[in-house]
């Protein structure tokens, strides 16, 4: 395989699908392809494609956020609950997004810190801090912002683009450059792929990764705030089950969730595929469980087609033989001195 | 003792990873009742035979009989049919289940219920035989180290063992426990058992064993009854290698000292290390696997600081608070394990060799520079000799050797005062071995001060010009060059008199 096609496969797999997307798309309608249709099919989804973003750095490091839509109900609640209690509008909005940092730093904390799974952490603060929203506002929906924050969730600012619009296109433009050309992306690949070969790199892992999971908690809070402006009020399910459409779009632009590996390229690829079938089956008229359902087959298939190849490819190598699970790593004989003289127990659990 | 004959006879056992053949042509025979030691410097190949017994790894070549008929060890479960148990140092104990039920976790036939007093009963009767006495209802994780040992002893007892593999049973006990553990393994040894022990402390193999085996290089060099073997003589033939294809250092004269490190511990692992290195000196750093070499090398890097002791680089006190650190402060630690440690495997050649100095290859936006980074690599891929089919090859396509050398790489980008080689050329084939003693002697020539740790006794003479033997945690001797030999210092890291 020549190495152009071993470094972008995925990606090139990836416009291809969208491609076919796409064309089946404009044959159901001709309008499809309009520029208001593809502004409005992002306005619809832009809280999850902004927090799709961050959520690749997430992965790549190795970690995960399952955290993130609760944080979005939280940081709008708190902007929400201060509104309502007569606090001027700009600081509700800054208590808002620094909510999100804190929660994020919290979480983080946990992860980084003391050393525990973030799957755990963050399950707990999806089930946290949805708690804490439904503590803030209750069962109300709470509105009546002020005008220019409305218009900003709503209304075009610069040409048709919004403002949501506006920050995911700089932002993923800014977040590919910092994850694919410097050394803080760099560090985040290493350690996403083994971060003890980080640690013995003279890399701080800890603040690396405290760092990521700050931004993400960040990110999401900024995104709940948005949703607020566009909903034009806020309730304690804003966001509901947002996380899994998160996490999907990300997996599916070639992230391994195993950690070390993929593109923003293809994240953004991913992103454009979920928006555009979500879109074409909704105008097909099927149900939105029906393209729930889609999406899902594409997510196993996006899982399993890699493992496929790379288990094919490592047979082929080394003839028959079981393949060893897939991110996990065959143990070289020759490598370890220590691993050598005890590696029997390490030997029986591979 | 029942019939006394052979239990287990392997013949012509051969097995090669990659460069390294780890067994050659080893016919052994063990027999019932029979305490059998193994012996052999780290890496002759003891692990491997072990592992071909319990059916971890599959013999290249070569057969085993069990009982006179050709057994078929494929597999740990296979081993066990053939009543075959090995435990090793850390006993591979559940701690949140109890005595009993850790004796009898094996069982699969006994059905799906648990008759938990029956199974009390037979686990107190079984520790009963080996004169040892533990609440069978207690948790495992309360146990010692020992009572873990005894535990696992029983449970091979329970799985109708006939023969028991024990891989350095005593390198965690006192000297009290481990003439208790040698008490039960003779009770097992009355029944008809056979044993094969495997120690790296000469005396106790002396006490114990009736017969004695030597491998070396992953051959079979002796195999006597105890009584025809002396200490001497068995050292010999662990480190009778041949050091005539070994580079010869080119003459050179010391600098001053670069790194002074005084009394220098860390609670419960090592204590009172105290050496210095000099400008284009190397330091070996000789001693048994887990004498606590590298954790020494560990503590200067910062990766598990000392917490006794002092340590003086290039004239200003060190106290390595982390990797970051101590790079910053010159000091390089090649990692012995290349897979865990030592590089990021899909990354490419060129990331790897400069992860630990990114930040010098951004431009005034600090967004990397990679056709300065490609530079860097691409002269490392020239000095060192490299092969790697282009400078985006992710390292996982490398050779052992050239990942080694990646490595190396690495580590001089970095320019360090110090650098730690931490078996820089284990698992590597022969021409890269050279190349990489050829590369050491050339740094000692332009001034660096290099630790080699090295379980390659012939390699530790050949390329250091003084050599500190670590054993237990403790330094247990310095030799300059012309006095250092492979006896002695074998005879230092084993303790033997």
């Amino acid at each position: 395989m020549p190495e152009w096609a071993r470094r972008w496969g995925w990606e090139l797999l990836l416009a291809g699908i969208l491609i076919g997307v796409l064309i089946l798309n404009v044959s159901l309608s001709p309008f499809y392809l309009g520029v208001q249709n593809v502004i409005n099919t992002f306005q619809l989804s832009i809280e999850k494609v902004i927090v799709a973003v961050i959520m690749a750095f997430v992965i790549v490091n190795g970690e995960i956020d399952l955290s993130v839509a609760s944080v979005m109900a939280f940081s709008a609640s708190v902007l929400a609950a201060l509104h309502a209690a007569g606090a001027p509008f700009g600081l509700a909005v800054g208590a808002a997004l620094l909510t999100g940092a804190i929660a994020g730093l919290f979480q983080g904390f946990f992860v980084a810190r003391m050393g525990l799974p973030s799957l755990t952490v963050t399950l707990a603060g999806l089930i946290g801090f949805r708690g804490a929203a439904r503590i803030l506002v209750e069962d109300q929906s709470i509105g009546d912002f002020p005008e220019w924050f409305d218009r900003l969730g709503q209304d075009p600012l610069v040409g048709r683009l919004s403002f949501g619009l506006l920050l995911f296109l700089v932002g993923i433009v800014v977040a590919g450059i910092i994850l694919h050309r410097t050394p803080f992306g760099r560090s985040l690949y290493v350690i996403g792929d083994n971060s003890e070969v980080a640690r013995f790199s003279g890399i701080n892992v800890a603040r690396t990764k405290l760092i990521v999971m700050t931004s993400s908690g960040f990110v999401a809070g900024l995104a709940g705030v948005l949703f607020a402006a566009r909903l034009g009020s806020v309730r304690g399910d804003l966001g509901q089950g947002f996380e899994l459409d998160i996490i999907t779009m990300v997996l599916l632009g070639g992230v391994s969730i195993f950690g070390g590996s993929g593109t923003m390229v293809g994240v953004g690829l991913s992103i454009l595929i979920v928006l555009n079938i979500r879109n074409g089956l909704g105008l097909a008229r099927f149900a939105i469980t029906t393209q729930t359902g889609v999406i899902g087959v594409l997510l196993i298939l996006s899982v399993l087609v890699p493992n496929l190849v790379s288990r094919f490819a490592r047979r082929r190598h080394r003839g028959p033989g079981p393949a060893p699970p897939s991110g996990g790593r065959t143990t070289d004989q020759g490598g370890d001195l220590r691993g050598r003289e005890h590696e029997s127990q390490q030997a029986t659990v591979e | 003792m029942t019939e006394p004959g052979p239990y287990l006879r392997a013949s012509g056992l051969s097995k090669r990873f990659d460069a390294t053949q780890a067994l050659e042509d080893v016919s052994l025979t063990l027999h019932q009742g029979e305490i059998h030691a193994l012996l052999g410097e780290n890496g002759a190949g003891k692990s491997t035979l072990i592992k071909i017994m319990t059916g971890i790894h599959a013999p290249d070549q070569g057969t085993i009989l069990v009982r006179g008929e050709p057994a078929n060890i494929r597999s740990p479960a296979d081993a066990q049919r053939h009543g075959i148990a090995a435990i090793y140092q850390e006993p591979t104990i559940f701690p949140d289940l109890n005595v009993a039920e850790n004796i009898f976790v094996g069982h699969r036939e006994r059905g799906t219920v648990v008759r938990w007093r029956r199974m009390y009963r037979e686990a107190e009767s079984i520790l009963a035989t080996l004169g040892v006495h533990l609440d069978v209802r207690a948790l495992a994780s309360g146990l010692s180290v020992a009572a873990q040992q005894a535990v696992e002893i029983a449970k091979a007892i329970s799985l109708d063992v006939k023969l028991l593999i024990m891989d350095e049973p005593t390198a965690a006990l006192s000297a009290h426990e481990v003439s208790r553990l040698f008490d039960q393994v003779r009770h097992l040894t009355e029944t008809g058992v056979a044993v094969l022990f495997i120690s790296h402390r000469l005396e106790e193999v002396f006490e114990i064993a009736d017969r004695v085996t030597v491998l070396r290089d992953g051959r079979l060099i002796s195999s006597n009854p105890r009584d025809e073997v002396t200490p001497q003589g068995a050292i010999q033939d662990m480190v009778g290698r041949e050091m005539a294809d070994f580079f010869s250092r080119s003459e050179h004269q010391a600098g001053d000292p670069v790194l002074r490190v005084e009394e220098l511990g860390r609670e419960g692992i090592f204590s009172g290390v105290t050496f210095e290195v000099r400008r284009g000196e190397v330091l070996g750093l000789a001693g048994l696997v887990g004498a606590g070499r590298t954790d020494v090398a560990l503590a200067l890097f910062g990766i598990a600081p000392a917490d006794q002791g002092s340590v003086d680089l290039g004239g200003r006190p060190l106290i390595p608070r982390s990797p970051g650190h101590a790079m910053r402060r010159g000091i390089a630690y090649l990692s012995e394990d290349r897979l865990q440690r030592g590089l990021s495997l899909p990354q490419s050649f060129t990331s790897n060799i400069t992860l630990p100095t990114l930040r010098r290859y951004v431009s005034r936006l600090r967004l990397l520079d990679s056709a300065a980074e490609r530079a860097v690599a691409d002269r490392f891929r020239r000095r060192l000799n490299i092969r790697t089919p282009s400078l985006r090859t992710p390292v996982e396509r490398l050779s052992g050797g050239n990942q080694q050398k990646t490595m190396l790489a690495k580590w001089l980008n970095t320019q360090p005062a110090v650098l730690i080689l931490d078996e820089p050329t284990h698992g590597i084939d022969v021409g890269a071995k050279a190349e990489v003693h050829k590369i050491i002697d050339e740094l000692a020539r332009s001034g660096m001060a290099i630790i080699l740790i090295s379980s390659d006794l012939p390699e530790v003479l050949a390329m250091s010009d003084r050599v500190l033997v670590m054993r237990e945690g403790r330094q247990v001797g310095v030799f300059v060059r012309s006095e250092a030999t492979q006896e002695g210092i074998i005879t230092a890291a084993m303790g033997a008199a």
